[in-house]
């Protein structure tokens, strides 16, 4: 079980000034923290200095206590997976051998995965009801299931802390359901998930807390209906925001 | 999804046959093949065989193995299906070093303080020396760049590197002496395995083996290395350092086969094609296939140079147009790897 925890984390990148200011949370293990914020806000640059891509300028993050930038990179691989939003596919590689790379840090540099890897990148595709497609190509498949595929990896990395960047953007509305209700799931089933997005419907639905991220910094932290108010989107998007009804995909996931 | 042992016996299968057919093939005691029996009645055809085709064939495995597995590793960690050693200056560095070897060789002073014999070393030494400047000077000069990820910034310094030993090939070739130098220097960089004979294949032995052997080794981890560098780090490695080590390592097998050989071109970019289309792109199948591909193409391609005229065909010649037609057929008649 991974407890998270941000403590007063600013962060600054040359030619763009101050990006983050003071952003504190602390994240139990098994909940999902949704990131919410405009184009910009630093919802990415908040997923690196949670993962230990990046080092804050000041502040810390802490898994359980221990401070991820200390932690050496195999082993932080092991506790901390990570899905950026859009990635290439160099070669068409197949669904199976693409999720059975998430083994990496549990396999020494010089060696192969062996039986015991294979099995649990068939269970990490079980799992994500994709097992029929572990023989195709993964430059076949629907976008939808490609995402899917990629999640799969990530769990082949069996580490306890999921940090997903954009995981529904691309998605339509159908995949996006069917992404949202895996990682219910998962956490369900005690994985910790922290997901940056700018839909608001994914995050009330899905996040047991969502951390909104306006001019470089926290403007909000709690859970979404103590959050997800007009004033304080229309402060983190730059527009007006009313209070409407509207069909959603997401309904009955938390 | 593993290459099924058909496919892999096939490979085997198609080596050893291409092994023997290249160890019996020739123009001695006439063109066509050598009977076994004159081996053990004929003590020329026996000389031929040992000290001559024999040392040539393994030459001509390890010239195309490292080609094939250097490609299909560059291929695999820069996640590109159109690079190979080449690309890194390897091959033009190569080409200066052995170009002013050839022209420094001949000056009376060279001559006076080198025999003969060691002419021939003392051009391989130069090729390897400069090919491996070529690769530091890309590597080093890919860190001073300021534009781009390390990708297009190693391909970049490749680029400035090749350009600049190229132009002082020129410069070589153009002070060189028309009728003595110059046809060195250009039957150099069409490549050949004429010299390679019992000392020439164990001098390339230790250091090709050494790179083919550590690129099998890091077959899988080359895989991990072509997805992005973020994704891979998340997975715990150290892309830019564990890229960097199996250039160097890839591209040092490609310059001691390059000193000795000159420049073969076109096998190491299009046996890991050929290897994909089979095999898939894991490299734990495509790079051992590729130095199998590799090995089975170089010898065909020199068993073709050597035997199929009265006087030798440059092996490069051969390597390129056979590539070249390989090339076309191969897009144009099935799926390629290329991905989204």
């Amino acid at each position: 079980m991974r407890e998270l925890e941000a403590r007063r984390v600013s962060f600054s990148r040359q030619g763009r000034g101050l990006i983050l200011a003071d952003i504190s949370f602390k994240l139990p293990a098994g909940k999902k923290l949704a990131i919410l914020g405009a184009n910009g806000a630093g919802k990415t640059t908040l997923l690196s200095l949670l993962g230990g891509r990046l080092s804050p300028d000041t502040g810390g993050v802490a898994l359980d206590g221990e401070n991820v930038g200390t932690i050496a990179p195999r082993s932080l691989a092991r506790k901390i997976a990570f899905l950026p939003q859009i990635e290439r596919l160099p070669f068409n590689y197949r669904v199976l051998e693409f999720v059975l790379m998430g083994r990496a840090p549990h396999i020494a540099p010089l060696s192969l995965p062996g039986a015991p890897d294979e099995a649990i990148a068939r269970s990490a595709l079980a799992e994500l009801g994709l097992a029929a497609l572990e023989a195709l190509r993964a430059g076949e498949i629907s976008g939808g299931e490609f995402q899917l595929v990629r999640m799969a990896r990530c769990l082949a990395q069996e580490a306890e802390l999921l940090l997903l960047d954009e995981p529904t953007s691309l998605l339509d509305p159908a995949n996006a359901q069917r992404v949202a209700r895996e990682l219910a799931a998962l956490a369900s089933k005690g994985k910790t998930i922290v997901f940056a997005t700018h839909d608001i419907a994914l995050a009330r639905s899905l996040a047991d807390l969502i951390l909104v991220l306006g001019n470089h910094g926290a403007l909000r932290l709690g859970p979404p209906a103590e959050v997800l108010m007009p004033d304080c989107l229309g402060q983190a998007f730059g527009v007006e925001f009313g209070m409407e009804k509207v069909p959603t995909a997401y309904s009955g996931l938390s | 999804m593993k290459p099924t042992l058909a496919l892999k016996v096939s490979f085997v299968a198609a080596l050893v046959a291409t092994f023997l057919l290249y160890l019996f093939a020739g123009r001695y005691p006439r063109p066509g093949f050598t009977n076994p029996a004159s081996l053990f009645s004929d003590e020329t055809a026996r000389r031929i065989f040992f000290s001559i085709r024999l040392p040539r064939a393994l030459g001509a495995i390890l010239l195309g193995a490292v080609l094939g597995g250097s490609g299909a590793a560059f291929q695999t960690i820069f996640g590109n299906p159109l690079v190979d050693a080449g690309f890194l200056g390897v091959s033009q560095g190569a080409a200066f070093g052995a170009a002013a070897a050839l022209v420094a060789g001949s000056l009376p002073i060279v001559k006076a303080m080198l025999p003969a014999f060691a002419i021939n070393a003392f051009v391989s030494f130069a090729s390897f020396v400069m090919a491996l400047a070529a690769l530091g000077a890309s590597l080093a000069l890919s860190k001073r760049f300021k534009f781009g990820g390390q990708v297009l910034r190693l391909i970049l310094a490749g680029l400035a590197v090749s350009a600049f030993f190229s132009s002082l090939l020129a410069a070589v070739k153009y002070v060189a002496d028309p009728l003595s130098q110059l046809p060195d220097i250009v039957f150099w960089t069409m490549g050949s395995l004429t010299a390679m004979g019992w000392q020439r294949f164990w001098t390339i032995a230790p250091v090709s083996l050494f790179s083919l052997g550590f690129l099998f080794l890091m077959r899988w981890r080359a895989t991990l290395l072509s997805l992005d560098d973020e994704v891979s780090r998340s997975m715990g490695l150290r892309p830019e350092i564990e890229r960097a080590a199996i250039a160097v390592i890839a591209a040092t097998g490609v310059a001691a086969v390059t000193a000795a050989c000159g420049i073969v071109s076109w096998i190491g970019l299009v046996v890991p094609q050929v290897a994909r289309i089979y095999a898939g792109s894991d490299g734990r199948n495509s790079i051992p296939l590729s130095m199998a591909g590799g090995a089975i193409f170089a010898l065909a391609a020199d068993g073709i140079a050597r035997t199929l005229f009265p006087g030798e065909l440059p092996l490069g010649i051969v390597t390129a147009l056979l590539g070249a037609i390989a090339f076309a057929i191969l897009l144009a008649s099935r799926s390629t790897e290329m991905a989204r």
